[in-house]
């Protein structure tokens, strides 16, 4: 009987020897990794740039951790699932944040495009009230093409916007707005001065 | 019989005591396994993954994207191998090309990173040049082009040239210096090509300057007896009075739209150049404020008339227009007659009480030479 139990406890030893418990938590590592992917689907890693790469840099931490666990002979994923969860955590985060930073950057350009449209609205009444005649003819002729480059301007704005590019669509609003406040001071100036002809 | 069960007994020992010696060599390996750490490849993957993320901290994704991705490779090369060897039986892993993958990695990674920081900070600089290069040569197109009459196509250029300059800016100012470097590329590109046009036409303009230059020579010279000389720069956009050689009085003048070049017919909005005289004051009798004809078409330009409709280069119906004057309701910063010089009331004003009839007027391109106007500015 004494031999068996020691038969019975060499075997287990044995087996321990040989095979290792401990499985890699596969389930959270593919939550996490397709979390990371949601938030890249919503473009942080154009809109939170710096928030995405630690994002992704620990995911590969982990990555590493997982396969140093790995390596050993009884692998422990205690830690690793601990990462993991905050990893998630992360990514939704990163997500939420690149959300809100698009949201952000939407409403800069709604707001600007409204000053623009606002701003194109005033330019042309101004440019009915210019001086008539061929003394105002000129002057508003100049205006014109850049009236017209505006208003080219504002509809690729609209292009980039549906295209996605809304960094790219919030620069040329903002240099649109440059030139129609250019035009404005321009317009105003040259009534002004023809008001002060006819004093 | 006894001497079989000793036999059994002693049997029975001797494999009792290997397997106690089995267990006791399976526990030693199993606590040696579970103690030793230097197996496995941490430190090497750390050192590459620590190595890429500060290369793509300093931008080597964009700026060195070539050598990036290639550490990137060798980083998930690594991570494979190291992988695989872990799938072996314990005893026959070898790590030893994961290290060399992640080493690889680790020195592309650095290798990267020392690029980009090169390209980043060359990229940096050579936005600020071509930002600093736009706004001279958008200051250039302010102070020599905005006022010549210049087609369509080149006021489209130089203004897609400024809005692109403005993005670039804007662009540059986030530090995303490879979208500037690209959009102030495109905006140089319209507004050099704007600004040569320009530039182009102005030279072409100045081959009369030594007509202009003697003109403005016999003006001040007439001015010496003591008799009042009008003399209109119209590059410079001024109507100067000359007496006993002197600049009395110099204002700013408006002139028709097409102002570059001299005045051949009706209708062509170009104010004419050459030595003329008032011929009339209009103290009411215009819509202009004040008024000083003067005697267009002269004889030259009546002369010159005839050679171009004979040489077919007027049409046989075209007039040579008439009615040129100097006169008031100008100060609109643009050229807007067709044909006149206008000056704001309060200096037509001056005008009229310095002026008589007969009162010789010099109309010119410019009194300065191109290379003194230009400096060492290149379009």
């Amino acid at each position: 009987m004494k031999n068996k139990i020691i038969l019975a406890i060499a075997v287990l030893g044995i087996a321990v020897l040989f095979t290792s418990c401990a499985k890699p938590p596969q389930a959270e590592i593919d939550a996490a990794n397709a979390a990371i992917q949601e938030a890249k689907t919503v473009g942080a890693d154009l809109y939170v740039p710096a928030d995405f790469a630690a994002l992704t840099d620990s995911m590969n931490a982990i990555n590493a951790a997982v396969e140093e666990q790995k390596s050993k002979m009884f692998p422990s994923y205690g830690k690793v699932k601990e990462k993991l969860a905050v990893v998630s955590q992360m990514a939704v985060d990163t997500k939420a944040k690149s959300e809100s930073r698009k949201v952000e950057i939407q409403n800069e350009i709604t707001q600007l495009t409204t000053e623009v449209t606002t701003l194109m609205e005033e330019n042309k009444t101004l440019v009915t009230k210019a001086p008539k005649g061929k003394e105002g003819a000129a002057a508003i002729e100049a205006i014109k093409s850049d009236l017209a480059l505006i208003e080219a301007s504002v509809a690729e704005v609209a292009t980039l916007q549906a295209n996605g590019d809304l960094i790219g669509a919030d620069d040329k609003i903002k240099a649109a707005k440059e030139k129609a406040t250019s035009i404005n001071t321009e317009l105003k100036d040259v009534i002004e001065k023809a008001k002060g002809k006819k004093k | 019989m006894n001497q079989v069960r000793k036999k059994k007994r002693r049997l029975k020992k001797k494999y009792l005591y290997i397997l106690i010696g089995l267990i006791i060599v399976s526990i030693s390996i199993t606590i040696w396994l579970a103690i030793r750490d230097d197996g496995a490849p941490n430190d090497a993957i750390k050192s590459a993954r620590e190595a890429l993320a500060e290369a793509k901290q300093l931008n080597a994704s964009i700026y060195a994207a070539d050598l990036f991705a290639e550490a990137e490779q060798l980083y998930d090369s690594a991570m494979v191998n190291w992988s695989r060897e872990n799938e072996r039986f314990f005893l026959f892993r070898n790590y030893d090309r994961t290290r060399s993958f992640a080493q690889k990695a680790k020195g592309k990674a650095k290798e990267s990173s020392t690029v980009s920081k090169e390209r980043a900070s060359s990229t940096q600089d050579r936005v600020e040049t071509m930002l600093a290069d736009l706004k001279n040569k958008l200051d250039v197109y302010e102070r020599l082009f905005k006022d010549m009459p210049l087609s369509n196509r080149e006021l489209d250029m130089h203004n897609r040239g400024k809005m692109l300059t403005s993005e670039a800016r804007i662009a540059y100012e986030s530090q995303r210096y490879p979208e500037a470097e690209s959009k102030a590329k495109k905006a140089v590109e319209l507004v050099t090509a704007s600004n040569l046009q320009a530039g182009q036409k102005l030279k072409e303009y100045f081959q009369h300057y030594p007509k202009w230059s003697s003109l403005a020579d016999q003006a001040i010279k007439a001015s010496k007896g003591g008799n009042r000389v009008i003399l209109v720069d119209k590059l410079a956009h001024k109507l100067m009075v000359y007496k006993s050689g002197v600049m009395t009085h110099s204002f700013d003048a408006e002139f028709g739209k097409n102002w570059m070049g001299d005045k051949l017919r009706r209708g062509d909005k170009a104010t004419p150049e050459g030595i003329y005289k008032i011929t009339a004051r209009k103290d009411r009798a215009t819509k202009y404020y004040k008024a000083l004809l003067i005697n267009y078409p002269n004889d030259e330009d009546r002369a010159r008339f005839a050679r171009l409709k004979r040489s077919g280069e007027l049409s046989s119906r075209t007039d040579i227009g008439n009615l040129i004057e100097i006169h008031g309701m100008g100060g609109k910063g643009v050229d807007w007659t067709d044909g006149c010089v206008a000056l704001r009331n309060s200096d037509m004003d001056v005008l009229f009480s310095l002026v008589r009839t007969d009162t010789r007027v010099y109309i010119i391109g410019s009194r300065v030479p191109l290379s003194e106007i230009c400096g060492d500015i290149s379009f």
